[in-house]
């Protein structure tokens, strides 16, 4: 899972995966801006055929976040 | 296509509608003040607030009329693409007016009667993307909310093969000159072998429809179609039609070019092309002979070519698909063509009273209310957002979190925001400053940012203004700040030396200002200047 998110990200981001570390948080990563969190957001509602609440999206700024977030999705 | 550079005019967020072209920039929300330079296309996508109330859209509507009145008077030779407004979203209310519908159609119909004018605008009509069959809605409300988004970001990418299907109609299938055949085609029968008396050309049946149908075509000359004639016949025949025969509609001046001979006319019809200095691929050939169509699609295959009614009678349609396909892109409905004259009307009225002689007047009319406020506990989170999120307008692009800046407020800096509504409404808290007090009267700019989505305005200018009078009347008159550049931050590079501020250092990009405040600066009428700052110092 966390490697899908990682390529995800990386696609979303025109990042090379390898920039995309474990402990990636919005606030460091330039390209990790507000326009390119809701393009992630809409990759991985896509991707994994789920929805976010507001509330989520706004919480989810970090990996480890956006993987729990996502995994309570899918497990529901 | 999507190498094409776009500057986008807008009100919501649809960055990820034109996210697949190369660097496209956009306006700040509703903001036209800057004029586009040296983009290949500027789009016009100005769409109604889906919160407003009909008397609001209404409203709406009136001013974005001035606002593209005031667009047109830069002069744009770049192509400008405008798109019709479309009813995203309404409630049918029983007693609901029809006075929102009309006027969003004759918003639209002003849109294309500008496309009339200027060749280089054309309108894209979105409610055709809206028909486009998506399971996805058009709208998810939650993106909405988020971050004023429009269209449902899930269809960017249907958006953008729509949009490119759109552009590509603008750029290639235009054409310019339809090409005629004679004989069975702008009359009946053979001038070669019926004589002058004997071709089907009057006011009886076959004769009326052949008639008609060089009525027509001198009708689409007369809108900027380009008629060329290409006959195996003899000259003196044809002469002898155009001089003398009664019914002839066209007259030989309605033509650009003849070719008469008894050549083969895949040669005649390129050597037309090379006379009109026009490419085949701009040409239309329209002849009865299926042989010789069946010529030129094998040996000048750029040249577009119809099939040619098999009855006299079905002349007329024939014409008007032949020139609504491939000489007008964007169809008129019969309905708009009667308002035509009405919405030249209109537009003559919007020139005459409503237009703006200028960007102050302009400025004036949005009733600008910057309303500024201290940190308090209802937007400390909206100000640690703010400094989060806000990279193109911010010179410094510091991150916070609420625990920073409450100890900032612990330790005496100034931390304030602002919010700037209109008279389209309030934007929410859009900017945000934190100042740093030193010692005796001086003070730094820590951080000084505003949303892309009110830029344009001035509303910087105006904020840093006060900002500063603040200062000045508590007697803080030497303030220092900084610039940090960053990838996405160049357009304040120069912000404060135009605003003023004189450099005291200079180290791979970053800078550092100084200036000495000894009057309060004045701030244009056009923006309200509500201050709250001032009465938490007294407290």
């Amino acid at each position: 899972m966390k490697d899908k998110i990682k390529k995800i990200m990386a696609s979303v981001f025109m990042a090379d995966e390898k920039t995309i570390a474990d402990d990636i948080r919005q606030g460091d990563f330039e390209k990790w801006d507000s326009l390119q969190h809701l393009n992630l957001m809409v990759a991985l509602e896509g991707h994994y055929h789920i929805t976010f609440e507001p509330e989520e999206i706004m919480d989810m700024t970090d990996l480890e976040k956006i993987i729990r977030y996502v995994e309570n999705k899918l497990n529901k | 296509m999507e190498d094409l550079r776009l500057f986008i005019y807008r009100n919501f967020t649809v960055e990820p509608l034109f996210g697949k072209f190369k660097n496209p920039q956009f306006s700040g929300y509703d903001d036209i003040s800057i004029p586009p330079q040296d983009f290949d296309a500027i789009i016009w996508f100005y769409q109604l607030p889906l919160d407003a109330t009909d008397d609001g859209a209404l409203l709406f509507i009136e001013n974005l009329k001035n606002r593209l009145d005031l667009f047109l008077g830069y002069n744009i030779s770049a192509t400008v693409i405008l798109f019709t407004l479309h009813r995203f979203f309404y409630v049918s209310y029983q007693d609901s007016s029809w006075h929102l519908s009309r006027s969003i159609a004759d918003y639209n119909n002003y849109l294309y009667s500008l496309a009339e004018k200027h060749r280089n605008f054309k309108v894209i009509d979105l409610s055709k993307f809206a028909e486009v069959t998506n399971p996805k809605p058009l709208i998810d409300w939650k993106y909405y909310y988020i971050s004023k988004m429009l269209i449902n970001p899930a269809l960017s990418g249907t958006f953008h093969e729509w949009f490119v299907k759109q552009l590509n109609a603008i750029n290639t299938s235009r054409k310019k000159c339809i090409v005629l055949d004679l004989d069975n085609t702008l009359w009946g029968g053979i001038i070669g072998e019926d004589g002058l008396e004997g071709i089907a050309l009057g006011t009886t049946y076959p004769g009326s429809a052949y008639k008609d149908f060089q009525k027509g075509l001198r009708e689409a000359a007369a809108h900027g179609v380009l008629l060329a004639l290409c006959s195996k016949n003899n000259e003196t025949d044809v002469g002898e039609v155009f001089e003398k025969h009664p019914a002839m509609e066209l007259k030989k001046e309605d033509f650009v070019a003849f070719r008469i001979n008894w050549t083969d006319k895949a040669t005649n019809i390129a050597e037309i092309a090379e006379e009109l200095n026009i490419g085949t691929d701009s040409l239309v050939f329209i002849d009865d002979n299926p042989v010789e169509r069946e010529m030129i699609k094998k040996l000048v295959p750029d040249v577009t070519v119809p099939d040619f009614p098999d009855q006299p009678y079905k002349l007329k349609n024939f014409l008007k698909t032949v020139y609504e396909d491939f000489f007008q892109i964007y169809k008129i409905t019969g309905e708009d063509r009667i308002k035509t004259e009405q919405y030249h009307q209109n537009a003559r009225r919007i020139v005459n009273s409503r237009k703006f002689a200028s960007i102050p007047e302009y400025l004036q009319s949005l009733e600008m209310v910057i309303k500024i406020e201290p940190v308090s506990s209802f937007n400390l989170s909206r100000i640690a957002q703010l400094t989060q999120k806000t990279n193109q307008f911010n010179l410094t692009t510091r991150r916070y979190t609420e625990t920073d800046i409450s100890n900032f407020t612990k330790n005496g800096a100034l931390v304030v925001c602002a919010s700037v509504a209109d008279k389209f409404g309030d934007n929410g808290i859009t900017a945000v400053s934190i100042i740093k007090k030193g010692k005796n009267s001086q003070a730094t700019i820590d951080s000084y940012m505003l949303s892309c989505r009110i830029l344009g305005r001035g509303i910087e200018d105006a904020f840093l203004k006060a900002l500063l009078n603040h200062l000045y009347r508590n007697n803080i008159k030497e303030i220092f700040a900084e610039y940090l550049p960053t990838r996405k931050n160049m357009q304040t590079e120069l912000f404060y030396e135009n605003f003023g501020f004189k450099i005291i250092s200079q180290e791979n990009g970053t800078k550092k200002y100084r200036v000495v405040v000894h009057n309060e600066y004045r701030i244009d009428p056009c923006y309200a200047i509500v201050s709250n700052i001032g009465k938490t110092d007294e407290r």
